[in-house]
């Protein structure tokens, strides 16, 4: 298994005829993803590749049935289309946008748990289930399928860990990007939560920064008696506070939101924490090996 | 993006909230001489308009009891600097004869999933000294109760009258936070006169950078700020480059804001220091882009050494690498420069950098350990 996102999803892309909308057709259908609807207003009746053009994503999901929206428009757009595939009904929905105000993110993240739809993003990487399916640009030839949950506030830094991964030989069930603003779809608390509850997930990986509140969240999921294990890494280390570094979350605002209080939490909290990128890997293992100590002792009873 | 008091309180003002009455003078002399013409009583405060905190404490706030009083502190203020930031403007108000300071905030949380509303019956210059404010958890602007709010209020705030009018105020706070786009706004000291009367003392109101295309203030604060900007930041700025100066010599260039720290972290390790956080994603990652980040950097002398780290997954590589040659081509600065690419078609990499004889380094951990190395050399 995996969360959110396998083989049965059936992909409609949002602002299909642009760049990114087409060189995305090509490279996920590459990987398996099922794409089979493209939606652009004022262009139905046309074709991207062999991909199906309509004028909304209710017509899309009437014609294909697809269920599944990934969004490829404007900031300033975003907020129309995101809503329009959330009220059409989509069971997952992607922003990878970055650059959208925190407003218009509040009004998402309404709409999408009024409507019982799970939202990734915005600015974010995506979301891939390795050897199933992806829904972003990551680098394919990053991932490999296997036990391991990823859940990260950054785009390059989830490819980069993944690859590390990869060739470490530990596969990924599923390798979500929550995104780095402050108002978020699928938060990590969220995303924990989904792996918690799929059976092929061993243990997790979180990647996070300084700023924000998204670690108070993996902490107390660590600390439950049946958490799965989890490693972490937290970028920042030499973040100067009261500076946004890039995303709109990543800010020191107090000595809570930096990076020597998260790691403390985290590691008092029973995660596996990297002291930095080159320990990935073995933080990782440390937290696979403890799942394999805990299942030999369950044995044992 | 953070407002200045005074344009924080012209905001608050078009709203509804009692703010003093205030005359804002800027550097040229006739501003100033404008200001005493119009200003009629005394005492007065004079506010020097910067965006870091703790302005009281550094002197940065100043009663003056005459016309006299005012042209020889203004002078002396804007000569001041307030966490190495002078003011370029004064904001000159009534003094307040203040009975009571209490703090009310509006600002965007995560855990709400939106906004929330934070209250302290004692506000002032020490606020994060105190018990921390109580909490009310909003989410969507529309979802604001006064109900809601006054019930949380009941137990640090037992004045009803004051809390009714705390209430009120927060209800329209919200509503002008999600009209204006802002992520906060806090009011501290909210005071309360001898008369009973709320006014907003002090305002910090910090807007949404990203809903410039819907806001004409927030755009034209944009601009102002690449103006404001020296030309090669000003480069990278309309590039929309997220630039942060650091105080060390390794000039990292970068993708992704969570790379960028990990690779600036990584350099702290190996016993370096990055010179700047300079995240190069969100612009065109073309020539056209990475041609300003190489000249800011190559014009920084605290620069010894260029670093580039760029993991890509939309962004493909072999562009960023032809994007490379054609930057290296035309550069004439003799700092060495340093190759990590990795992503969407790394393969073609070598071939690409072969012919401007440079190399790609496959590990971020190379790449940085050789940086480190040249920055040590040079310094």
């Amino acid at each position: 298994m995996s969360i959110l996102l396998d083989r049965t999803n059936r992909v409609l892309v949002q602002g299909v005829t642009g760049q990114m909308g087409t060189f995305f057709v090509e490279d996920a259908r590459k990987y398996g993803t099922a794409v089979v609807a493209g939606v652009s207003p004022g262009r139905d009746g046309t074709m991207v590749g062999d991909v199906p053009v309509f004028g909304s994503v209710r017509a899309a999901r009437e014609a294909t049935g697809a269920d599944t929206a990934i969004v490829f428009v404007p900031p300033a757009a975003v907020l129309g289309g995101a809503l329009e595939a959330i009220e059409a009904g989509c069971r997952l929905v992607v922003v990878t946008a970055d650059e959208l105000p925190v407003l218009d993110a509040i009004e998402l993240k309404a709409a999408a748990r009024a409507n019982g739809t799970a939202w990734v993003g915005p600015n974010s990487p995506g979301i891939i289930s390795p050897g199933k399916a992806k829904l972003g640009f990551m680098p394919s030839f990053c991932y490999l399928e296997g036990s391991v949950g990823v859940i990260s506030r950054s785009g390059s830094l989830s490819y980069e860990c993944c690859k590390r991964l990869t060739l470490a030989g530990m596969g990924q069930s599923t390798v979500i990007g929550i995104g780095g603003d402050a108002v978020k779809g699928t938060t990590a608390a969220e995303a924990l939560e989904l792996f918690h509850n799929d059976p092929e997930t061993a243990a997790v990986l979180y990647l996070g920064e300084i700023g924000g509140t998204e670690e108070l969240f993996v902490a107390e999921y660590a600390a439950r008696p049946d958490a799965k294990p989890v490693a972490a890494l937290i970028v920042g280390e030499t973040a100067p506070s009261g500076k946004k570094m890039g995303h709109a979350a990543a800010l020191i605002d107090s000595k809570a939101d930096g990076h020597e209080a998260k790691v403390a939490l985290l590691r008092e909290a029973g995660v596996h924490v990297a002291s930095g990128l080159s320990a990935v890997v073995n933080a990782m293992q440390e937290a696979l090996s403890r799942r394999a100590r805990a299942a030999h002792g369950a044995a044992a009873y | 993006m953070m407002m200045l008091e005074y344009e924080g309180k012209r905001l608050l003002g078009s709203v509804g909230v009692p703010v003093p009455d205030g005359v804002v003078i800027e550097r040229a002399p006739q501003s100033l001489q404008d200001a005493r013409a119009r200003i009629s009583s005394y005492p007065a405060a004079v506010k020097v308009q910067v965006r870091s905190g703790g302005r009281g404490k550094q002197g940065g706030v100043r009663q003056v009891k005459s016309a006299e009083d005012l042209s020889a502190t203004v002078k002396r203020l804007f000569d001041t600097e307030f966490s190495a930031e002078k003011p370029d403007a004064l904001l000159v108000e009534p003094w307040l004869a203040i009975e009571r300071e209490t703090y009310l905030a509006v600002a965007v949380d995560g855990r709400a999933d939106g906004y929330i509303v934070m209250y302290s019956p004692r506000g002032g210059v020490d606020i994060e000294e105190g018990a921390p404010p109580v909490r009310y958890p909003v989410g969507a602007p529309w979802n604001f109760r006064v109900h809601g709010f006054r019930q949380v209020l009941e137990s640090v705030e037992q004045d009803y009258q004051w809390r009714e009018k705390v209430v009120a105020l927060a209800q329209r706070l919200v509503r002008a936070a999600a009209m204006h786009d802002c992520t906060t706004i806090e009011i501290n000291p909210l005071a309360r006169l001898a008369d009973g009367a709320l006014i907003a003392a002090d305002a910090k109101v910090v807007r949404d950078e990203w809903a410039h295309f819907r806001n004409h203030e927030i755009r034209a604060r944009r601009e102002a700020e690449k103006q404001r900007a020296d030309e090669f930041l000003r480069a990278c700025l309309e590039m929309q480059h997220m630039y942060v100066r650091l105080d060390g010599n390794i000039g990292l260039i970068s993708g992704g804001a969570g790379m960028t720290m990990a690779a600036m972290d990584m350099i702290a390790e190996y016993g370096g220091r990055p010179a700047c956080f300079l995240d190069c994603s969100p612009g065109p990652t073309s020539t056209r882009g990475y041609r300003p980040a190489f000249a800011m950097l190559d014009a920084d002398p605290q620069v010894k050494v260029i670093l580039v780290s760029i993991f890509g997954g939309g962004t493909q590589m072999q562009r960023v690498a032809n994007s490379m040659k054609e930057v290296m081509a035309e550069r004439k600065n003799e700092k060495p420069v340093v190759f990590r690419l990795d992503g969407t078609n790394v393969d073609q990499v070598p071939g690409i950098f072969a012919q401007f004889g440079a190399h790609n380094h496959a590990r971020l951990e190379d790449a940085v350990a050789e940086a480190v190395r040249l920055a040590g050399a040079r310094a």
